[in-house]
C-alpha cells in the first residue's frame, strides 16, 4: 500500500545528520526521495562508531527510505542532470552552510526558475543572519546553547546534556519535515512552491515550548529536579521496597483521590494543603516525604499494578534488554527489524505515526550511488551524461 | 493573505501537552481550531505555579489560536453536539484512550460514516494494541519506558528525566505531520483516514540511532553504546559558566589548531597520550572525553568564558558555545534574528510572551491570531455557528451539558 505522500518527489541535497533525518521521514511517508551524494562521498558522519559491516550505523540510520545517486554539482554536465531531475520534483531540502547552495547554482532562485512549484526547505545552525549566521550548528552545541541542558539535572548539580544520541539533530530534522509538509499544503492553495527556512536553534526552542512558558511567566529558568516536574505533583520517580524506582504521574485532578487510596493515605484527600494540583505544587516539600516513605513499604510491581488499575499512570524504568522483546513495543511496531542487502537485519524505531489507509514504511538506505543508473534511465539519461561516468560507490 | 490550512476545521478534544501542541501548530498555519474541553477544563489549566494571574503558564504556552467550548460529552446531548461539530470538520483529535471515544459514541467509525473525508487523530500513551493499550500515561512514565533516563544521571543515583517534555512534544509534532500527510493524501484521493500516535512510540522512535547501533555492530563500542556507562555530560566548566567548544577539522582530520590550543593551555604533554591524537576522541562528547574532564577543567576553571572565547575562537579558529539557561538565551544578541518570540494580549493575563514558530514560510507565514481561550469562552458562538438557537443553548447550559 502506498504511503500518504505517494507521487511526491524530493530532491535531497542534505548531508550529515539534520537534513538526512528529515528526508528519511518524507521517504517513510511514501515520497520518492532522491539523495544526491558527491563522487568522493562524504559519508558524514563518517565513521562514527559503531560500524555495521564497515559503515557507520548513523550513516545507515539517517539515510533509510531513499534512493541514492552520485552527482558532482560542481560540474556543468552533472548540474544539467540535476536540473532535469528538479523539473519533476516537489520538494528540495538542503542543510549546508549559508551561501553554499547558491554557489553551486542550487539556491532558491535557481531552483524555482526551473520549477516554480518546488517547495524549498533550508536550515542553518543559528539562523541565516545576525552575529552567528556562519556559526556551525550541531547537536552538542545546540543542546548547550539552546537551553535544553539547563533544565535537566539534579538539584545543586550542573546542567546536563543528553549524552547518548543526537537529539537536537533529529529534532531539527523533524521541523524541516514539518516545513516541507506545510509547504505542500500551502501549494494546494497557491499553486506555487515557496522558500521555507529554519534554524536548529529555533527548532530546539520550539520543542521546549512547554518549559519556556514557565520562564515567560517567572523570568527565571525552572530549577533542576531530577525526575520531578515543576508544574504537576506528584509526577516523579519513587524508590520502592525492592530498591527499584517507579515512575508515577498525577496529572489530572480525578487521579489524586485514587492515588491516595492505593497508597493507603486516604486522609491526604481531604488535607487542604494538597487539595488541588496547585496546592500540591506549592506544598511539595511537605507532601513528597510522606509519599517517599510509603512507596518504600512495597515493591514497584505492587505500585505499578495497583495504580494502573485505578487510572493513575505508573511504570518501570526500562532498558534495551527488556524493550527489545516487550510485547507492547513489538505489537505496536515501535521498534522494528527489517532486512538489508549490505548490513544484515537492522533494528530501528518504527514510524511514529500509524495511518489506517496509507501506511508509512521503512526500507534500507542506499549504498552511495546505488540507484544512479536507475534514476538516470527514468530521465532518458545514462552515465555518459555525467562528468564522472565511472564513479562507483 | 493565503495560509497553508485556511478553510480547515479542527475539532480537538485533547488535553495536556501532546494534542494541544499539535493543534496549536495547526492553528498557527491558519486552521480553525475548536478546542472542546470537559466542564472541568483542560487539566493543564491547573498546572502550576507558575500562573500569570489565574492562568497556568503552561496552558497559555500551548493553546493560542484556538476557541474554546466546554461540554460534557458523557451526556447524550453533549455527544450530539460533538457529532454535529465533527460532521463538517476536516480533523478530529482525541486522546481519551483506546476504545473510549467509540464507547461514548464518537469514535472513528461513527464520525467517518457521517464524514468520510475526516482525518481522525488518536493519541495514546503506549500504542493502540498490546497489554498496555488501556494504561494511562504521563510524560515521565513515557520517558521511563523509552529508557530516556539512561541518557542522564548516574547509575545508582536517582533517575534524571529530560527536562524538556520531549515525549509529549515529539508526539505533538508527529501528530501534526501525520495530519498534514493525511490531508495531503485526501486532496489526492478523496478519503479521510485514522492516524494514531503514542507518547512511548514517539520517544522510542527518537532514539532510533541507539537501536540501529545495537544491530550486530562490528564492535560493541562507539558513541551510542558507550554512553550507557559514561558519567553525566556537563560540558566544560569555566570560572563563570559551563560551555562546550569545537575546533576546525573535518571528520577526524586535524588542522593543527588542536595541537596549538593544547600548547597555549599548557596541555602539550597530553599529546604523548594516544587518546589525544584527535580532538574528537577527548572532547566532551568524544569516546574518551569523560576520562579527561578534570584535565580540561583544571585549566578552564581558571579562565572566564570571555578569555576562553578569545583563545579558542580568535586565536585558534574554533567555536565556543556557552551552556545557556533561559535568561542567557533570551538576552543573547542572536535571538532577534531567529524571530522565535511572539506576544499576544490575553483577556485576564495581559500581555503574554510565547515561543514562536521555527519554520519561516516566506509566502504564507504562520501567525498568532487568537490568544489562548478562557474555558468555554466561545461556547455560544460555536454553538450558534453549528445551528443551535439561543434558546437551545440556554437550556443546554441549564442542564449542565455545556458551560
Amino acid at each position: 500500500m502506498p504511503g500518504p505522500l505517494e507521487g511526491i518527489r524530493v530532491f535531497d541535497m542534505t548531508l550529515a545528520m539534520v537534513g538526512p533525518v528529515a528526508t528519511r521521514h518524507l521517504g517513510s511517508l511514501g515520497a520518492d526521495v532522491i539523495h544526491i551524494e558527491a563522487p568522493e562521498g562524504v559519508r558524514a558522519p563518517s565513521g562514527i562508531p559503531p560500524l555495521i559491516r564497515g559503515t557507520s550505523s548513523n550513516y545507515i540510520q539517517h539515510n533509510l527510505n531513499k534512493r541514492g545517486i552520485i552527482l558532482d554539482l560542481k560540474s556543468p554536465k552533472d548540474k544539467q542532470v540535476a536540473y532535469k531531475i528538479l523539473e519533476t520534483c516537489d520538494l528540495f531540502v538542503e542543510n549546508m552552510r549559508t551561501g553554499v547552495a547558491e554557489r553551486l547554482g542550487m539556491g532558491f532562485a535557481d531552483v524555482s526558475r526551473i520549477n516554480p512549484r518546488i517547495v524549498y526547505v533550508a536550515i542553518t545552525g543559528y539562523g541565516s543572519s545576525g552575529p552567528m549566521a556562519h556559526t556551525p550548528g550541531s547537536d552538542g552545541n545546540i543542546q548547550a546553547f539552546g537551553g535544553w541542558n539547563s533544565i535537566t539535572g539534579s538539584p545543586g548539580g550542573g546542567w546536563e546534556a543528553s549524552r547518548h544520541h543526537t537529539q537536537m539533530d533529529f529534532n531539527a530534522g523533524n521541523y524541516i519535515t514539518q516545513g516541507a509538509l506545510i509547504g505542500l499544503m500551502a501549494r494546494e492553495r497557491t499553486g506555487k512552491g515557496q522558500y521555507i527556512d529554519l534554524s536548529m536553534l529555533g527548532a530546539a526552542m520550539a520543542v521546549q515550548t512547554s518549559r519556556i512558558a514557565e520562564f515567560f511567566a517567572t523570568g527565571k529558568t525552572p530549577p533542576l529536579m531530577d525526575s520531578a516536574t515543576i508544574t504537576t505533583v506528584p509526577h516523579q520517580a519513587f524508590l520502592c521496597q525492592d530498591k527499584q524506582w517507579v515512575a508515577v504521574g498525577v496529572t489530572k485532578e480525578e487521579q489524586w483521590a485514587p492515588f491516595c487510596k492505593v497508597l493507603k493515605l486516604d486522609h491526604l484527600v481531604g488535607d487542604q494543603r494538597f487539595k488541588t494540583n496547585r496546592d500540591r505544587v506549592v506544598n511539595r516539600d511537605q507532601l513528597i516525604p510522606i509519599l517517599e516513605e510509603r512507596f518504600k513499604t512495597l515493591p514497584r510491581y505492587h505500585w505499578i499494578m495497583e495504580l494502573n488499575e485505578v487510572g493513575v499512570p505508573a511504570g518501570k524504568f526500562m532498558q534495551w534488554d527488556e524493550i527489545r522483546f516487550h510485547p507492547q513495543i513489538i505489537e505496536n511496531q515501535q521498534i522494528i527489524q527489517f532486512p538489508t542487502k549490505a548490513w544484515g537485519t537492522l533494528y530501528e524505531g518504527g514510524p511514529p505515526y500509524h495511518f489506517s489507509e496509507t501506511p508509512a514504511t521503512t526500507f534500507a538506505a542506499p549504498i552511495p550511488g546505488e540507484h544512479t543508473d536507475e534514476v538516470l534511465s527514468e530521465f532518458g539519461l545514462s552515465r555518459e551524461d555525467l562528468s564522472h561516468p565511472r564513479s562507483e560507490p | 493573505m493565503v495560509t497553508p490550512l485556511e478553510d480547515t476545521k479542527v475539532i480537538d478534544i485533547t488535553e495536556e501537552i501532546a494534542g494541544p501542541y499539535c493543534s496549536m501548530e495547526l492553528g498557527d498555519i491558519g486552521a480553525e481550531v475548536i478546542k472542546v474541553e470537559r466542564l472541568r477544563g483542560d487539566t493543564t489549566r491547573g498546572w502550576g505555579p507558575p500562573f500569570i494571574g489565574d492562568q497556568s503558564a503552561v496552558f497559555l504556552g500551548l493553546n493560542r489560536n484556538k476557541r474554546s467550548i466546554a461540554l460534557d460529552w458523557t451526556k447524550p446531548e453533549g455527544r450530539d453536539i460533538l457529532l454535529r461539530l465533527a460532521k463538517d470538520a476536516d480533523v478530529f483529535m482525541d486522546d481519551l484512550g483506546v476504545g473510549k471515544a467509540d464507547s461514548l459514541g464518537f469514535g472513528y467509525e461513527k464520525l467517518s460514516t457521517a464524514n468520510p473525508g475526516l482525518v481522525y487523530l488518536s493519541i495514546t500513551a503506549f500504542g493502540e494494541k498490546g497489554p498496555f493499550a488501556d494504561r494511562p500515561g504521563s510524560e515521565l512514565v513515557a520517558q521511563a519506558m523509552a529508557e530516556v533516563t539512561s541518557s542522564y544521571g548516574t547509575i545508582g543515583e536517582p533517575p534524571v528525566r529530560a527536562g524538556t517534555d520531549m515525549a509529549s512534544t515529539f508526539t505533538g509534532y508527529f501528530s501534526f505531520m501525520g495530519i498534514l500527510s493525511a490531508l495531503f493524501r485526501r486532496s489526492h484521493g478523496g478519503r479521510g483516514q485514522k492516524v494514531a500516535t503514542s507518547l512511548v512510540g514517539s520517544a522510542l522512535y527518537m532514539r532510533g540511532q541507539l537501536w540501529m547501533a545495537h544491530s550486530d555492530p562490528d564492535e560493541w563500542t562507539g558513541f551510542h553504546l558507550d554512553s550507557y556507562i559514561k558519567p553525566r555530560d556537563h560540558g566544560y566548566t569555566a570560572k563563570d559558566g559551563q560551555f562546550v567548544f569545537g575546533i576546525r577539522g573535518v571528520a577526524g582530520l586535524e588542522s593543527g589548531d588542536f595541537q596549538r590550543l593544547l600548547k597555549d593551555l599548557g596541555l602539550e604533554h597530553m599529546l604523548s597520550n594516544p587518546h589525544w591524537s584527535r580532538f574528537g576522541n577527548v572532547s566532551s562528547t568524544g569516546r574518551y572525553g569523560y576520562l579527561y574532564d578534570d584535565v580540561w577543567n583544571e585549566k578552564f576553571s581558571k579562565m572566564t568564558l570571555a578569555e576562553i572565547t578569545e583563545l579558542i575562537e580568535k586565536k585558534h579558529g574554533g567555536n565556543v558555545y556557552p551552556v545557556n539557561n533561559y535568561e542567557m538565551l533570551f538576552s543573547h544578541p542572536q535571538l532577534p534574528y531567529i524571530d522565535m518570540v511572539e506576544e499576544v494580549e490575553h483577556p485576564t493575563a495581559g500581555k503574554v510572551k510565547m515561543t514562536g514558530m521555527p519554520w519561516k514560510l516566506h509566502d504564507t507565514p504562520g501567525s498568532v491570531r487568537l490568544p489562548p481561550p478562557l474555558l468555554g469562552q466561545h461556547t455560544d458562538e460555536i454553538l450558534h455557528e453549528a445551528g443551535y438557537s439561543q434558546g437551545e443553548i440556554n437550556s443546554l447550559r441549564r442542564a449542565k451539558v455545556v458551560s
